[in-house]
């Protein structure tokens, strides 16, 4: 159970909890107090995709914030016949997109406490010794894939989406979401081998 | 089934939504086919640890962000849950409102401006009287002011400031009486300030025509020894071409101990002649 600073806003619980679906178009029809529940039920997870996504804990919580205002800024776009979860993830892979766009267009500043981890970025000693572990080798391999392909298999893999929802997210058949989420498994599971492989210092 | 077909279906035996009792041919194969075993065994080693990755969970900034900017959105839209119109139904209302609005402020504006003058009351009698009384009472109060003024103005010992404001009262006067028009001639001849003396004169330029007026300019002309003053007498008299100041005036422009300036308007004058 996660940890609250700020105790949410109190939910009716004398009536059935109403489906994330049905709690979307109240947002949209204006009662902005039902976005609260939805940020109860899936901030984790949505940080947790965003945090394996970028491999960075103060951008993934900055990109779900951003993810939230959109969900305001653009409730009106909320269809009938829409799925709740699969919308945020396509917000999330968008407003993702907008962080890695003005991460590879600014400068970037280092911080001379860490140079010694950019000495080499080749998975050769100082580095491998930071990645001994399973947990840690596979962080790295996760950083290792083609963005595209993690993003396709974070959603198969951690987020509950059903194929068709991940291919309405990545605006592709659902064979073709199929073949990418498999691709990028095989993908990782070389990187992650391969790493396992080489020598440790 | 040859293997790369098997091992193009491989990740759906390891995908949690796909049925358990699902691609029986595929796992006949691998029973057989230790390759493809091999590589079911990396690909399954490596969505487990996928699995077994821990969770992460944000910092207490996330939520307290959250409610903050649900908070501001809702102050915002003003609290208000109404539905939010469809564009187009949007699109259309301002050109509605920026058409009506300056016509509906016009004929309000109008209708309050038509009520007010119809609701009017009529002035009572009682305030006809008061104004009257306090018409009267303006009147008393100026004319005692004038009094005060002329008061000052001949006393010619007082302060040169309440001398000042003698002339300055007596110039206010539309039409002055003779004996204020004296007094300010006898400022002008005699006061020892040279500001009172020039305003006096200035008092007297809409009277000019009056005989006690030019008189008195005569009388001041070829004493005065202020050049300020003799300018200005000279341009009055040069003004109102009183050619009986035409011997004042030569005495002047002959006079070497007089101020050059003042010689030089007297000849001009004379010229004007």
């Amino acid at each position: 159970m996660v940890e609250r600073a700020v105790a949410p806003p109190p939910v009716d619980t004398a009536t059935q909890p109403r489906s994330d679906h049905a709690l979307m178009l109240a947002v949209r029809d204006g009662e902005l107090d039902a976005l609260g529940e939805l940020f109860e039920r899936h901030h984790g997870p949505l940080y947790g995709f965003l945090v394996k996504l970028t491999g960075d804990r103060t951008a993934a919580e900055d990109i779900a914030q951003v993810v939230f205002q959109r969900m305001l800024k653009y409730r009106h776009t909320y269809r009938d016949d829409g799925s709740f979860t699969a919308w945020m993830y396509h917000l999330a892979r968008r407003c993702a997109a907008d962080h890695f766009r003005r991460s590879n267009a600014a400068p970037h500043a280092t911080d001379p406490a860490v140079l010694h981890a950019h000495a080499d970025d080749r998975p050769h000693a100082a580095h491998h010794a930071t990645v001994r572990d399973d947990h840690a080798l596979l962080h790295a391999a996760l950083a290792r894939l083609d963005r595209d392909d993690r993003e396709v298999l974070l959603l198969a893999r951690f987020q509950e989406l059903s194929f068709a929802e991940i291919s309405g997210i990545l605006e592709c058949s659902v064979g073709a979401a199929k073949v990418r989420a498999h691709r990028a498994l095989r993908a990782l599971r070389d990187i992650y081998f391969n790493l396992q492989k080489e020598p440790a210092s | 089934m040859n293997c790369q077909r098997v091992r193009d279906l491989l990740p759906e035996l390891l995908d949690p939504r796909a049925e358990a009792a699902a691609h029986g041919d595929v796992r006949a194969h691998l029973t057989a086919c230790p390759e493809c075993a091999r590589e079911l065994a990396t690909l399954t080693a490596t969505a487990a640890a996928l699995d077994t990755m821990a969770p992460s969970h944000p910092s207490p900034r996330l939520r307290t962000n959250f409610y903050a900017m649900l908070a501001a959105e809702k102050q915002a839209a003003g609290g208000a849950f109404a539905a939010h119109p469809p564009p187009a139904r949007s699109a259309r209302a301002p050109l509605w409102r920026t058409l009506l609005t300056p016509l509906a402020g016009c004929a309000l504006l109008a209708i309050a401006f038509y009520a007010g003058r119809q609701t009017t009351p009529a002035p009572l009698a009682a305030d006809l009287q008061t104004r009257a009384e306090l018409k009267k009472l303006q009147e008393q109060v100026n004319k005692m002011g004038t009094l005060v003024g002329y008061s000052l103005l001949q006393q010619q010992q007082g302060p040169a400031n309440e001398r000042l404001r003698g002339v300055l009262t007596a110039a206010r006067a539309e039409a002055p009486s003779d004996k204020i028009l004296d007094d300010l001639v006898s400022a002008l001849a005699f006061d020892p300030s040279a500001n009172v003396r020039l305003r006096a004169l200035e008092a007297l330029y809409p009277h000019a025509d009056r005989d006690v007026v030019r008189a008195g300019i005569l009388a001041a002309l070829p004493r005065e020894q202020n050049p300020l003053v003799q300018l200005e007498l000279i341009d009055f008299v040069a003004a109102a071409e009183d050619s009986a100041a035409a011997p004042a005036l030569q005495r002047i422009s002959l006079d070497e101990s007089t101020n050059r300036s003042v010689r030089d308007a007297a000849q001009r004058a004379l010229a004007r002649f």
